[in-house]
């Protein structure tokens, strides 16, 4: 039941902002009701419903040029329901001093006949003609191309106050205005000329576009705060800045209005440049744009200033707060002051105490956060770290001293009392353990409780030292790294050795592959039959010493001294197989030095064999 | 107590024989002395010995006389002793802890605070500086610099210790390195020792960067001037950032002549005049 209530309520107010949204209206309004003569005002007539809206006929009142400057339509979808808008905008050019009336206007919409309200517009004569470089018709009538470009930036500075006081802070606002066309580029931000005062880093605030004398102007403005040095009449400013813009280049051909100029201003856009970006390129070209100067009388504080007064100069208020509250006779308190409010925190220092008898305080540690770009308002926080001697009931009254320009008065702050509950005589263990964490880091750590009786320190020691010591670590010192030599001899010598003994090795390996390959060529010899018994029998008995010398590897045995019975002891050779070796090297030896031999000229083939299986067999 | 030392007169010829290997090398010979080259060794040895110990003997003297300065409360002329033998370079810790304590009679718990710190640079276990220290401290509110958390665990060795420990390291993993290279078989063990070695190295080589850099390195200075403000620029008119008590740690970061730009405790930092400062390390 209740469920169906809610969904039917909820379609009620559907249907309700339906209808209201269907219900046409209009509205009209003037960017500003007080003008000079030749300052535009923009006039916005906006129509809210259904999309098919006339606007209204041409406006014409004596004494004003009124052009219609363009059509913007808004189309919104908010919470689930549409709304539509159509805003005619149309730019007056008052050509005479007087009031104006700008009659009720007639627009068609949803099937009805609306009508605007009735606007009013006052117009005075133009004071000479504007003070800053804000383009306008007098200031248009130069003839040459930089004048053009000049005419299209223009710079404003903005001081609030006429008077001040030596140190007040000073809020201004500097505004840069660059015809929207012109795609413009700062080069030099922005600077404050003068002498007697220092401003604060300026800051960028906005960035928007307006309309002024029926063209759009990129307008940037920036912030900063400035704090007069010394007393007397100042000119602050100009303003100067540099900046890039895109011109048209110079022509000699006349040219045609543009549809910017409406009111034939001398516009530079009206060049056919802008019109068509391809009809002729543009220059960027580097401009410099200043600002009329203005004056500040700045007047010097009234003397008297209380004792607690550090040059603070604004509007604060203060608050304070303590912890812990309940600490043993020389424990740290934690005093957390905060100064809040407008002015120039760079001079508000951290309150006194009023009586600091039976305290011992400690320097306060401060940190500032700023609510506003330049940092003239916001909230600067102090901790300070006091420690009672004796029994107190309560926190000594911190005072706090400020100039108030408003009031042309010194105004003294006092912090509210606040109790604590002090312990005296009893000795807390551990006091640095015990310190908040948010306490400053300047409370010395490990402090001993304050005792009844000064501590003292320990004796003298008399006895000399026969050593002397450097407070030069031993890397930067010379016996360190002569020392070093040590380590890196010796590593030297390891890896000679290392190396040598590795050489070594590959000797003897290539030795003993030089004694393989021998052997295996002389088995391959011995294999075939067309050798004579005196060439087998020799290269027989030399694969047998070559076979002893590779199987005493150890031993580094030389095969040219291995005889048979070396070689028989080599491989522990039996009886049978000693005497059949014997028996070899002796054939070999009749061979070789008998010049004949009492046997047949060639070996038989069991000779051959009886041979080969001999030393085939030597392992 | 003197002892006679022998001058050479000239150079003595070379000679032939057994000497001859020795042909061109200028040699030295002793007036009237025949001697051998052992005996003149033995007496370069005992002139070396003696002038030592009459240097040792001298600063005894001296050091005794500061002590009995001290000890018939003539703090001004101990300090002035102390300070003499600090000149000369005869640094022990314990001159600088007696220095400290005198400075400390004398109500310069700045100085006092210097030279217990000077002292336990020197021996980071001496008893008797560390509890003058807090004591000196506790009189002049003296403000400290916070070390890292990092830093307090690097603290259980001091820097010499780890470049011991770095040096060993290193030379363990470089013999490791140049036996494997020669090794006909790779030996894990013996990789694994080595890369364990280099690693130990890094670790103690980083170790003494971060703490020679710390809040206790060579940049350790103290205040020891009376009234000190840290400021924000290198002007007396500057805004101050800190008032620091007698015996306050910094930590030098640079200087600019007769500034000098410093770690501040509470995690500041600001321009302190040099002559309000000294370093720790000497």
């Amino acid at each position: 039941m209740f469920q169906r209530i809610s969904i039917a309520l909820l379609i009620a107010a559907a249907c309700i902002d339906f209808a209201r949204a269907d219900s046409p209206s209009v509205t009209a309004v003037l960017s500003n009701s007080e003008a000079t003569v030749g300052e535009t005002v923009e006039l916005q007539i906006k129509v809210t419903g259904p999309g098919d809206a006339r606007p209204p006929e041409e406006i014409s009142i004596d004494g004003l040029e009124i052009r219609s400057t363009g059509t913007s339509r808004q189309f919104e979808i908010h919470n689930f329901a549409t709304s539509s808008s159509v805003t005619y905008n149309y730019t007056i050019l008052p050509l005479r001093a007087g009031r104006f009336t700008i009659p009720p206007q007639t627009v068609r919409a949803g099937g009805k006949i609306l009508r605007t309200p009735e606007l009013a517009l006052n117009v005075a004569d133009a004071p000479g003609q504007q003070t800053t470089t804000r383009p306008g018709r007098g200031a248009q009538s130069a003839q040459s191309q930089a004048t053009g470009a000049r005419d299209l930036v223009f710079a404003e500075l903005i001081v609030p106050k006429k008077t001040a006081y030596v140190g007040e802070i000073v809020p201004v606002q500097i505004k840069m205005g660059f015809d929207a066309r012109v795609h413009p580029r700062l080069t030099e931000p922005p600077d404050i000329t003068g002498q007697g005062f220092t401003s604060q880093k300026l800051q960028q605030s906005s960035q928007n576009l307006e309309t002024i004398n029926g063209r759009p102007f990129e307008v940037v403005t920036f912030k900063t705060a400035i704090a007069a040095a010394r007393a007397g009449k100042f000119e602050i400013g100009p303003v100067k800045a540099k900046a890039q813009v895109v011109v048209p280049r110079r022509r000699n051909a006349p040219r045609g209005r543009s549809p910017f100029d409406l009111f034939d201003l001398d516009d530079p856009f009206s060049d056919p440049f802008f019109s068509n970006p391809f009809a002729q390129f543009g220059e960027r070209r580097d401009i410099q744009i200043s600002s009329e100067p203005v004056a500040l009388e700045v007047k010097p504080l009234p003397p008297n200033a209380p004792p607690s007064f550090s040059g603070a100069i604004g509007s604060f208020t203060i608050a304070t707060d303590a912890k812990p509250k309940s600490v043993q006779v020389g424990d740290p308190i934690t005093v957390t002051t905060a100064i809040s409010g407008r002015g120039n925190f760079d001079r508000v220092n951290a309150p006194l105490l009023e009586d600091d008898r039976g305290w011992h305080k400690y320097p306060p540690s401060s940190k500032f956060k700023q609510d506003d770009e330049v940092g003239i308002s916001g909230t600067k926080t102090f901790e300070m770290v006091v420690s009672p001697n004796e029994n107190k009931q309560s926190l000594p009254v911190l005072a706090f001293s400020y100039f108030d320009p408003a009031k042309e008065q010194y105004v003294t702050l006092h912090s509210e009392p606040t109790a604590i509950t002090v312990q005296g005589g009893a000795t807390a263990p551990a006091v640095a353990a015990q310190q908040p964490a948010s306490s400053p880091a300047t409370a010395p750590r490990g402090r001993a409780p304050v005792p009844t009786k000064p501590q003292d320190i320990l004796y003298q020691l008399t006895e000399p030292s026969r050593t002397v010591a450097s407070f030069e670590p031993f890397y930067a010192r010379r016996g360190f790294l002569l020392a070093q030599s040590l380590p890196l001899a010796a590593l030297l010598v390891f890896a000679g050795w290392k190396i040598r003994r590795a050489r070594l090795d590959d000797r003897e390996a290539r030795r003993i592959g030089a004694l393989q390959h021998e052997a295996a060529e002389l088995m391959h010899k011995l294999r075939r039959d067309d050798a004579s018994p005196r060439e087998y029998y020799a290269e027989a008995s030399r694969v047998v010493q070559l076979k002893a010398a590779l199987a005493s590897r150890n031993r580094g045995l030389d095969p040219n001294v291995v005889d048979a019975e070396t070689a028989a002891e080599t491989f522990k050779l039996d009886t049978d197989s000693r005497e059949r070796l014997r028996s070899l090297f002796e054939q070999n030896d009749e061979w070789q030095y008998s010049g004949t031999h009492n046997g047949p000229g060639r070996i038989s083939p069991e000779n051959r064999r009886d041979v080969l299986e001999l030393i085939e067999n030597l392992k | 107590m003197n002892f006679p030392i022998v001058i050479p007169s000239e150079v003595e010829e070379s000679r032939g024989g057994t000497q001859d290997q020795f042909r061109g090398v200028p040699r030295l010979r002793f007036a009237s002395l025949g001697m051998t080259a052992n005996r003149r060794l033995a007496i370069f040895l005992c002139s070396v010995f003696g002038i030592a110990s009459a240097a040792f003997a001298q600063s005894d003297a001296e050091f005794a006389k500061a002590n009995q300065d001290f000890a018939q409360g003539h703090f001004k002329e101990a300090v002035a002793g102390y300070e003499a033998l600090v000149r000369a370079g005869e640094w022990n810790a314990n001159l600088f802890y007696d220095l400290g304590n005198a400075y400390f009679r004398t109500r310069d718990f700045g100085r006092a605070i210097l030279n217990y710190e000077r002292a336990l640079a020197l021996d980071r276990h001496h008893p008797e500086a560390t509890a003058n220290l807090h004591i000196a401290r506790d009189e002049s509110r003296a403000l400290e610099l916070q070390p890292t958390r990092l830093e307090r665990y690097l603290q259980f060795a001091s820097i010499n210790q780890y470049t011991i420990a770095a040096a060993v390291a290193f030379w363990l993993g470089i013999f490791g390195m140049v036996a494997l290279a020669f090794a006909r078989r790779r030996s894990a063990a013996l990789i694994s020792l080595s890369i364990l070695c280099l690693l130990v190295c890094a670790v103690a080589v980083w170790a003494v960067h971060k703490l020679d850099n710390g809040s206790e390195g060579r940049g350790l200075a103290i205040v020891t001037g009376q009234d000190v403000q840290a400021r924000l620029a290198t002007a007396d008119t500057a805004n101050s950032v800190l008032a620091l008590p007698p015996g306050s740690e910094i930590k030098i970061l640079s200087t600019r002549g007769d500034w000098m730009y410093a770690a501040l405790p509470n995690d500041l930092r600001g321009w302190i005049q040099t002559k309000n400062a000294e370093q720790v390390r000497l």
